[in-house]
């Protein structure tokens, strides 16, 4: 505002009364007080001046002829609008009954007869300071307004920025329920979900201190690292390290990111769970008992990288169990009373709820009836993840877009990791990585995932460390493989793993050769029994029934070389649009 | 009726004080709407308007007050309630005494232009 | 004031209490508190005797703190949290990064 409310600048005063003499003495006192003065002689004449003029404020005597100064004030004050237009009525009358009239017709306050200098200027003044400070608030309030519009315009362009870069990833998988608000990213939350290339998924819930825009920049480069690990194939606890080091070097000291990371492994019926700094996590088996899978480790963004422990818990589920984690927003909603909804409200959630009903809903639905305010919702981030069987989940896709340009058709590569390196490293995302350059076996990335990832984890687990793999097929004797794996893993002196890849051309397409060969003693694959008959499950012998059986349906072959510890694989693949899976329809 | 006087002095004083160069201006409107009322107020009971006769008598009220003729004022007041009790048959008899006043008021005023 | 810092006996240790809520209102009056101590300060205790409530930004300050007083080598405890307070500590797990007592 530039005009100043201690000193008046000349206002536009309307007078209208149809005395001629009381309007001459009012006219003449207001011009001696430096305002500009029209003057009317009754109600409609003062409607009518008041659009052509638009007074600061109006002088108005109540009875009057042809419109009376109510009726007058009425169409005055619709004029008006939202522009505050103080109306002062001119009056001798004495009979409240008549004074409030004038008041309820939209009168501000009276001036009574005979008129008074002295009080004619200080009413003038104080409802003009009035004036002035309704002008300064509603233009404060529009800019206000005008802000916001502006900032929900620009949140709106940057959320689809973010979503292009986040996308949804899975998280409309059937086995995925989940509830943010649509503009959560500005409340710092984030959530993540995408599918492994060889099966099983990944899925982030994450919790920016603060909010607003601080919170969302960091939503980001999260978005960015978590997509692109996933579809090469790293795993939780490799983007768990990534997103640290990220946030620690972008954020500053006193920002930090609460974060939940779930990997499920449907084959193997285990989630692997890392909470840091979000409320406890709950594991709802089939039978209805639950597990708290609580915050163990610091939140994102805090700890430099050589202290940062991207530990994960390993929980062996069944199909039909879910996993709920979620964001503090929903400990924090609060009843009308003030109080908190808190852990035991979940829990109280959890264990009243109907047979069923599914774990989400009876959360959701519960703090949706204890909190005060509808509104305490947009607050809140939870996802729920439910096992299930591998099969069932093989419709779920990335979306990621193939690149157009071509890439190299004709190449041979060696990589071999030794010693130390096997018990700390995956080699996986490399040769995933290389295998994608070429265009025509981006589609297959899954495949070539599996192929890889069945070779490698043979080579180390059967190869290298010798591990029984029946040990797996018991509850003890699963703990007992981990345990030893993690054991032997510390000893691997002058072992290795190698991988041969190399990709020709065919008429129709291409070839990969992968060829696995590791530093163990190998085994008799003369006589196993899935290699030299018919497909069927066998008996534990080096490669376990399963793997070996995923390698000949995925690959056009399989051969065994040396003592058992080389294995070749040729995989072919079609340029789009002749056939679409050879290998699995030869076979069956 | 009270002992109201003809003219209050100070109040007068104190619009000479303010309109300068247009009090005479004033006086003569004064006068010239006054006359008017007066007129307003016979017309009125000569139509046995309770309503007109009030509303008249309330407008020349103000006027009187605001000029200062409180006596004046007090006659126009008596006037404007017998107008809104609906007893118009004292109303003559006060129309009678505010055109005698007025004609004080009137003389007293055009001795003040002269001057 | 919601806010109140003193020396402690060894002169070496400031003591920072906080008043009812610890949230982001309180955000300048406790950098306030430590920034403008003087170089003779080694160790730090924030008594939350008197807090009622604490959020993640809070955490946040906490962790300006800790920055300010040294990183991995700062000295600070965090002394006489409420239940509701402590849980909060415990779920970020804090107690890696400061002596909570």
């Amino acid at each position: 505002m530039e005009e100043s409310v201690a000193e008046p600048k000349s206002l536009t005063i309307l007078i209208a009364d149809d005395s001629d003499t009381d309007r001459l003495i009012l006219a003449v006192l207001v011009r001696r007080l430096g305002h500009r003065v029209f003057e009317a002689k009754n109600g409609q004449e003062a409607v009518q001046l008041f659009q052509h003029c638009e007074p600061d404020i109006v002088l108005l005597d109540a009875l009057m002829p042809v419109m009376d100064g109510m009726e007058a004030a009425r169409q005055i004050k619709i004029l008006a609008g939202e522009r505050m237009v103080p109306l002062i009525f001119l009056t001798s009358l004495s009979e409240a009954e008549e004074l409030a009239k004038c008041l309820d017709a939209g009168g501000d306050d009276f001036l009574t007869k005979p008129y008074n200098r002295v009080i004619l200027e200080a009413k003038i003044n104080a409802f003009n300071r009035m004036r002035l400070m309704h002008q300064a608030l509603s233009s404060q309030r529009d800019l206000i307004r005008e802000r916001n519009e502006q900032l929900v315009t620009e949140q709106e362009i940057a959320k689809r920025v973010f979503d292009n870069v986040a996308h949804t990833g899975c998280l409309d998988a059937f086995n995925i329920r989940h509830h943010a608000s649509p503009l959560a990213l500005f409340n710092g939350d984030v959530l993540f979900a995408a599918p492994f290339p060889a099966g099983g998924m990944l899925v982030f819930i994450g919790d920016f201190t603060g909010h607003g825009l601080p919170a969302a920049i960091g939503a980001m480069p999260l978005a960015e690292i978590f997509y692109g690990m996933v579809s090469k194939g790293f795993k939780g606890a490799d983007v768990l390290r990534e997103f640290n080091q990220k946030l620690k070097k972008i954020l500053p000291p006193g920002m930090f990111c609460c974060g939940g990371m779930i990997e499920t492994e449907f084959k193997h019926n285990q989630l692997q769970v890392w909470n840091g700094g979000l409320p406890d996590g709950w594991l709802v088996r089939t039978s209805g008992e639950l597990e708290v899978v609580p915050s163990r480790h610091l939140p994102l963004g805090i700890l430099p990288s050589d202290q940062f422990d991207d530990g994960m818990d390993t929980l062996a589920t069944e199909p039909g169990d879910r996993l709920l984690m979620l964001t503090d927003g929903f400990l924090e909603s609060r009843n009308a009373e003030g109080q908190l909804f808190g852990d035991s409200g979940i829990r109280r959630a959890l264990e009243s709820r109907a047979g069923t009903q599914h774990p989400f809903d009876a959360v959701m639905e519960a703090v949706g009836h204890f909190s005060a305010s509808a509104a305490d919702t947009d607050d809140l981030t939870m996802c729920s993840v439910e096992m299930v069987d591998e099969v069932g989940i093989s419709t779920i896709h990335d979306r990621i877009e193939p690149s157009p340009l071509p890439g190299p058709m004709e190449w041979h590569c060696e990589y071999e990791i030794r010693e130390r390196t096997l018990g700390d490293f995956s080699p996986l995302p490399l040769l995933l990585h290389i295998c994608m350059e070429v265009p025509g076996l981006r589609r297959k990335s899954g495949e070539i995932y599996t192929l890889l990832a069945e070779l490698y984890s043979n080579a180390l687990e059967h190869g290298v460390l010798e591990l029984p793999s029946h040990w797996k097929q018991s509850a003890d004797g699963f703990d007992q493989y981990y345990e030893e794996r993690r054991r032997r893993l510390s000893r691997v002196e002058g072992h290795f793993i190698r991988f041969s890849l190399s990709h020709s051309m065919t008429p129709s397409g291409g070839r990969l050769r992968i060829v696995c060969e590791d530093s163990g003693s190998g085994f008799d694959f003369h006589n196993h029994p899935i290699l030299e008959s018919e497909l069927r499950p066998g008996r534990a012998g080096r490669y376990a029934g399963r793997g070996l059986l995923l390698l000949k349906r995925l690959a056009e072959s399989v051969t065994f070389h040396q003592q058992g510890n080389q294995v070749e694989i040729i995989f072919d693949w079609e340029v789009a649009g002749t056939s679409s899976n050879p290998a699995s329809s030869h076979r069956q | 009726m009270t002992e109201q006087p003809h003219l209050d002095g100070e109040a007068l004083a104190e619009l000479q004080d303010v309109m300068e160069d247009e009090f005479d201006v004033l006086m003569r409107t004064f006068l010239y709407d006054s006359r008017e009322r007066i007129a307003s107020l016979k017309q009125a009971v000569s139509e046995q308007d309770a309503e007109a006769l009030a509303h008249a008598a309330h407008s020349f009220k103000g006027s009187c007050i605001n000029i200062g003729a409180p006596l004046l004022g007090e006659l126009c007041r008596t006037a404007e309630n017998a107008g809104k009790e609906q007893r118009l048959e004292k109303v003559p008899a006060i129309i009678d005494a505010i055109e005698k006043e007025f004609r004080n008021v009137a003389d007293l005023l055009e001795k003040l232009m002269v001057r | 004031m919601p806010i109140q810092t003193r020396r402690g006996e060894d002169s070496q240790t400031l003591i920072i209490s906080i008043v009812g809520r610890f949230d982001f209102s309180t955000h300048q009056a406790f950098r306030d508190a430590y920034e403008h101590g003087d170089e003779s300060i080694r160790y730090y205790i924030v008594d939350l005797s008197d807090t009622t409530y604490l959020d993640s930004s809070a955490l946040g300050m906490l962790l300006l703190l800790r920055d300010y007083a040294g990183g991995d080598g700062a000295q600070i405890s965090i002394e006489n949290c409420n239940n509701d307070v402590r849980r909060i500590l415990s779920i970020s797990n804090f107690e890696q990064l400061f002596a909570i007592r």
